[in-house]
């Protein structure tokens, strides 16, 4: 019993961390229809970032937080407008854009390959091994910090998305891109702060994810692809349903440290990703994602 | 067409007489062609195989796969257990391990129901969950130190043939497939899968049939691959940087393209082992760098290019080689109208 509560509370404070994955890469394929490749590269960058921040400047992960979301930010704004902003776009997304960010993504291992050597590295801080108890068990104060900013996230983005102009023109280019010309919103503009919000978000997550978790430049290919699980499943523009999602994945992947081998844990975001496409398709939540 | 075409069993002379001829001096390169040459071209006849097989399902129906190694894995581990098990010939190994892959790929159906950037993430999954399970699935992979393969009759010579061979066959079928019934549904799919729909072309029928029919071949491929090499590894054969490779030698080509995977694969051979000699820290971000650059200003790799100069030279001249068509279908020609930048129509 206490075991399982003790997975339950882990899987609480793990669905933070997939949630701040996730938000990025809904944000960016909601609004420019494009499901951005490079996102799982971008998580690993912030978390050489972080690291290189802590190792080099002694500054505290969490402190780095306003340095890498800048740095990611731009990333992103110039990624929109050195390259995805030439290529077409679609319902589908078409795949030269999936293809393009693909290369963005090889481009930034190898970067990290080449700077960082491929060996694992981790964000150790003075305090990576405390904990405070909590209902009878014991919980790292980096899981919590974790979840503190995974939750001051979506309140963040909602406040941007619905109380300023700067939202409502990124919420009216997702609805309807060529009205928003008619009435005088730059689309582009618009556009490339979306992608740079995007890319600064999954630049979050990765300095958060380098805190609980070893990466090496190989990362990325599982945080796409749990990202990815979040948002399907979630659907877009929910942020309840982003929430639950990512819930909902970490918990079935902490409980299923239960019955599989620890190597098989990877694979559950896949099993995940397929039963969610077969059980339902249109996700839980807000609007559908696919078709 | 009023234009008559000598043609041999429907097939015109034009396409079949420069196929067979390119055959025929392949055949007789053994002659010439030291070992290490040899081995080059062998692999790069293996690898257009495999790209042509991709390039069914990323160019025609239109789904690009990053998780094709799955299958190459598959068939290879399978065909390698089949001749370290029983007496089989090796040719009928590599025929086991391509059905083996190509029922695997008919298992990933729920992947199908997923179209454009939905289908590509899956299959980034399927491969990782694949080499996880086979790189720690020792009784069957031997995990981590690999498989070591018995020595083929009639050694490197008798494999180079059937590389050959199966290469040529990935040719005729891509061209078949081209021309077909079955690859206008298929590019109808890709170009819009609800009007598809509409005149009774099932997007998640023909795709399950392209991606079982392309598993099997890229698991043949897989198969002879082991065979050649006679030592493989899960993280080899199911590797990430083995899926992002069909993708490469495709973009490199000329995605949707009959002859561009063709090239593809043999540019991307040669590359890859100039790299790797030279700049092994490099590659991956070089074949990221190409791709970026490809995408960005020419979507159909050599081919495009190649039409493109074609064209310049003989404006309004004779039409492209009939062996490269586009991917477009027959509303477009090849590399019509500057306008689309894109890969899809």
């Amino acid at each position: 019993m206490a075991r399982l509560l003790d997975l339950a509370i882990s899987a609480v404070l793990l669905a933070g961390l997939y949630a701040t994955m996730a938000y990025g890469l809904g944000l960016v394929y909601g609004v420019l229809r494009v499901v951005n490749l490079a996102h799982g590269g971008v998580i690993m960058a912030g978390a050489y970032l972080g690291w290189v921040l802590h190792g080099r400047l002694r500054l505290d992960p969490y402190l780095s937080i306003p340095l890498v979301l800048v740095a990611t930010y731009a990333f992103g704004a110039l990624l929109y407008r050195g390259l995805v902003r030439h290529l077409p776009r679609g319902a589908a997304g078409g795949p030269a854009s999936l293809l393009l960010l693909f290369g963005v993504w090889l481009v930034l291992r190898n970067a990290a390959y080449l700077l960082f050597t491929g060996d694992d590295q981790a964000i150790r801080t003075s305090y990576s091994t405390h904990a405070v108890p909590f209902l009878g068990t014991w919980v790292s104060v980096n899981r919590l910090a974790v979840l503190g900013i995974a939750l001051v996230i979506p309140v963040a983005l909602h406040l941007l998305l619905h109380r300023t102009y700067l939202g409502k023109a990124i919420r009216a280019a997702a609805q309807n891109a060529e009205s928003c010309t008619l009435v005088g919103v730059d689309v582009e503009r618009v556009y490339t702060v979306t992608f740079g919000l995007g890319t600064a978000l999954a630049g979050l997550a990765g300095v958060l994810s380098a805190t609980l978790f070893a990466f090496n430049p190989a990362s990325g290919a599982g945080e796409l692809l749990k990202s990815f699980v979040v948002v399907v499943l979630g659907g877009l523009g929910s942020v309840v349903g982003t929430a639950v999602a990512a819930l909902i994945l970490a918990t079935v992947e902490v409980f299923a440290i239960l019955v599989l081998p620890s190597y098989l844990t990877a694979a559950v975001g896949f099993v995940m990703l397929v039963i969610v496409l077969v059980v339902r398709p249109g996700g839980l939540f807000g609007q559908r994602v696919l078709g | 067409m009023s234009r008559a075409r000598r043609s041999l069993a429907g097939i015109p002379l034009r396409a079949a007489l420069p196929f067979a001829a390119a055959v025929g001096a392949l055949a007789l390169l053994p002659l010439v062609l030291d070992p290490y040459a040899l081995n080059l071209v062998t692999l790069a006849l293996v690898m257009i195989a495999g790209a042509l097989a991709w390039n069914w399902m990323g160019g025609f129906a239109g789904q690009v796969s990053f998780g094709h190694a799955a299958m190459f894995g598959i068939g290879g581990f399978v065909a390698a257990r089949l001749l370290l098990a029983t007496p089989l010939p090796a040719p009928l190994a590599w025929l086991a391990g391509g059905l083996a892959a190509g029922i695997f790929a008919l298992g990933a159906h729920p992947t199908l129901r997923l179209r454009g950037p939905y289908f590509s993430i899956a299959t980034i999954g399927l491969g990782e969950a694949a080499r996880l399970v086979f790189t720690y699935w020792e009784r069957f992979t031997g995990g981590a130190s690999g498989l070591s393969l018995p020595i083929v009759a009639g050694g490197k010579e008798a494999l180079y043939s059937w590389a050959l061979a199966l290469a040529a066959a990935a040719v005729a079928a891509s061209w078949g497939i081209r021309r077909s019934r079955f690859g206008l549904q298929l590019l109808a799919i890709k170009a819009d899968v609800e009007a598809a729909a509409d005149v009774g072309v099932s997007a998640t029928l023909h795709q399950d049939l392209v991606f079982a029919l392309s598993g099997a071949v890229v698991g043949i491929a897989g198969g002879l691959y082991a065979s050649y090499f006679s030592f493989i590894e899960p993280n080899d054969l199911f590797g990430f940087d083995r899926s992002i490779s069909f993708v490469l030698m495709c973009v490199i080509g000329g995605v949707g393209t009959v002859l561009g995977p063709v090239l593809g694969a043999i540019v991307f051979v040669i590359l890859h082992q100039l790299l790797l000699a030279s700049y092994p820290q490099l590659y991956l971000g070089l074949y990221g760098l190409l791709l970026v650059l490809i995408i960005l200003f020419e979507p159909l790799g050599i081919s495009g290019l190649a039409l493109r100069v074609a064209r310049r030279l003989g404006r309004g001249g004779p039409p492209p080689a009939p062996l490269v068509t586009s991917a477009a279908g027959p509303a477009s020609p090849p590399g019509a109208g500057g306008g689309g930048r894109g890969l899809a129509p």
